[in-house]
């Protein structure tokens, strides 16, 4: 007799929880590595000398075999700047070794069987290449990436940027985590 | 209808003693019976201030009833916070006095209910996004409910409701990246939380996302007016919210390794710190996990 006329139990609201999204890699905006090396790429272009009178005029030309996402930052962030008085041109290349004459040319670790056919193409040529995979410095890469300490960093090869005609700036060689003389 | 019911309630237990009352006790139960809730309310608030009626467990219930019906007549009124608060001191103080347990029942599930609008105030506070408030209400609830049960373990409620404030320093944050108050905020309720249960998924799993998205949100804003020392200073920042982050999101993972949301958290987590290996070890259990056949229903 008593309970039915107690108040009517009252239902405790549920509390709004909300299960986090984590940033997703894959998308370009979120792809922390890419982000990185397309600032990197543009710090580059600003800290090397193009030696080659023929370059020093027109588009300034980064070309990018692979990796989607690196080619999406540099759109952009940085396709509507310029080196010096050349503006940037940003260009998605196709995975092949006739790669289009570009003042940079990045090739991802995804087109590593690229690599030889594209070594013999540049050869002599003014073309600053970066790479990411071990041991590209000793192949003929001028820039590879690397990961150290749980951070990208780089490393050059002046011995293969003379090749290209390419003078590499002080700054760019002291801030580098190796330096191949 | 609760008003009525309560009347009835009170009509009833009276039944045997009211010819005992004095006056004051009888016209207030009759105004309360009319609907009279404010003229029951002075005379009631009259009679608990008098010697004869201060110590009655009855004069106490009346009046906590009353004050209760007052605040559900108006809540958001410009009163409905004291009216709550007096019939919740009213009840607490007839349970208090009726050591023959005559009104007990009625005077606990009374109570028991304002305790509830408190909690729920402050979920409606937090949906607001209102922390201030949410925290000023889940405070009088548990203040409330340990007044009339000192020993009961509000634990439970403690990792909801910080798990849900949680969620909103979250969202005040992604809402206004550059304060950084919202983010420590955040970290600090859910450690909270961690503290209370260190096996609880929704914290482990929000806390290293947090970390995560605060590291990825940092490289994010670089720019080209970011130099190389910038930006290796940058990543070495971030390197720090992705270490972070990864033990708990692996916490998360080992607690519930079927998770999709943790394995791509992991490789997240991992890529970002450059470590591909892992990052495309846990990528692999993803993608493991979505080739598998949808359960039959």
């Amino acid at each position: 007799m008593v309970a039915s006329i107690m108040p009517r139990s009252l239902l405790l609201l549920v509390l709004p929880v909300l299960m986090l999204s984590a940033s997703d890699p894959r998308e370009a905006d979120k792809d922390t590595s890419a982000i990185v090396q397309a600032s990197y790429i543009y710090n580059i272009a600003k800290l090397v000398e193009w030696k080659d009178p023929a370059l020093k005029s027109g588009n300034f030309k980064i070309g990018v075999i692979g990796n989607t996402n690196l080619y999406q930052e540099l759109i952009k962030k940085y396709a509507t700047k310029s080196i010096g008085k050349q503006p940037i041109e940003v260009l998605k290349l196709p995975r092949s070794a006739e790669a289009e004459p570009c003042h940079i040319l990045f090739v991802g670790q995804a087109d590593l069987a690229l690599m030889p056919a594209l070594y013999k193409q540049i050869k002599g040529k003014p073309t600053l290449l970066i790479t990411e995979y071990q041991g590209a410095l000793e192949d003929g890469s001028v820039i590879n990436f690397v990961r150290v300490d749980n951070t990208l960093k780089y490393e050059i090869s002046l011995v293969n940027s003379r090749q290209h005609k390419l003078e590499v700036g002080v700054t760019l060689k002291q801030l580098a985590h190796h330096v191949e003389e | 209808m609760l008003c009525r019911i309560s009347t009835s309630f009170l009509a009833l237990c009276w039944a045997t003693m009211v010819m005992a009352q004095s006056d004051a006790l009888v016209n207030a139960n009759r105004k309360y019976q009319e609907g009279d809730l404010a003229g029951a309310r002075v005379l009631l608030d009259e009679a608990v201030r008098e010697h004869e009626f201060s110590g009655k467990p009855e004069a106490w219930v009346l009046r906590g009833f009353v004050y209760k019906d007052l605040y559900k007549k108006d809540p958001l009124g410009r009163d409905g916070a004291f009216f709550r608060e007096e019939a919740l001191a009213s009840l607490f103080v007839s349970t208090e006095l009726d050591t023959a347990r005559e009104f007990s029942q009625s005077s606990i599930q009374a109570y028991d209910f304002l305790t509830k609008t408190l909690y729920n105030d402050a979920a409606r506070a937090l949906n607001e996004l209102d922390q201030d408030k949410a925290l000023a209400y889940y405070g009088k609830y548990k203040q409330a409910v340990l007044r009339l049960a000192p020993g009961r373990d509000l634990t439970e409620r403690d990792i909801e409701f910080n798990n849900a404030l949680g969620t909103v320093y979250t969202k005040r944050f992604n809402q206004a990246r550059e304060q950084q108050e919202w983010f420590d905020k955040a970290v600090s309720t859910y450690r909270q939380v961690l503290v209370l249960d260190p096996a609880n998924y929704g914290a482990n799993y929000n806390l290293a996302t947090l970390f995560y998205n605060r590291g990825v949100y940092n490289i994010q804003r670089i720019s080209s007016e970011n130099d190389i020392p910038s930006l290796q200073r940058i990543q070495e920042v971030s390197r720090e919210f992705f270490n972070e982050a990864l033990p708990y999101m692996l916490k998360a993972f080992e607690m519930n390794p079927r998770r999709r949301e943790t394995l791509l958290g992991l490789e997240g987590i991992y890529y970002s710190l450059q470590d591909e290996r892992q990052s495309d070890h846990y990528r692999a259990l993803y993608e493991a996990l979505e080739a598998e056949p949808a359960p039959e229903k």
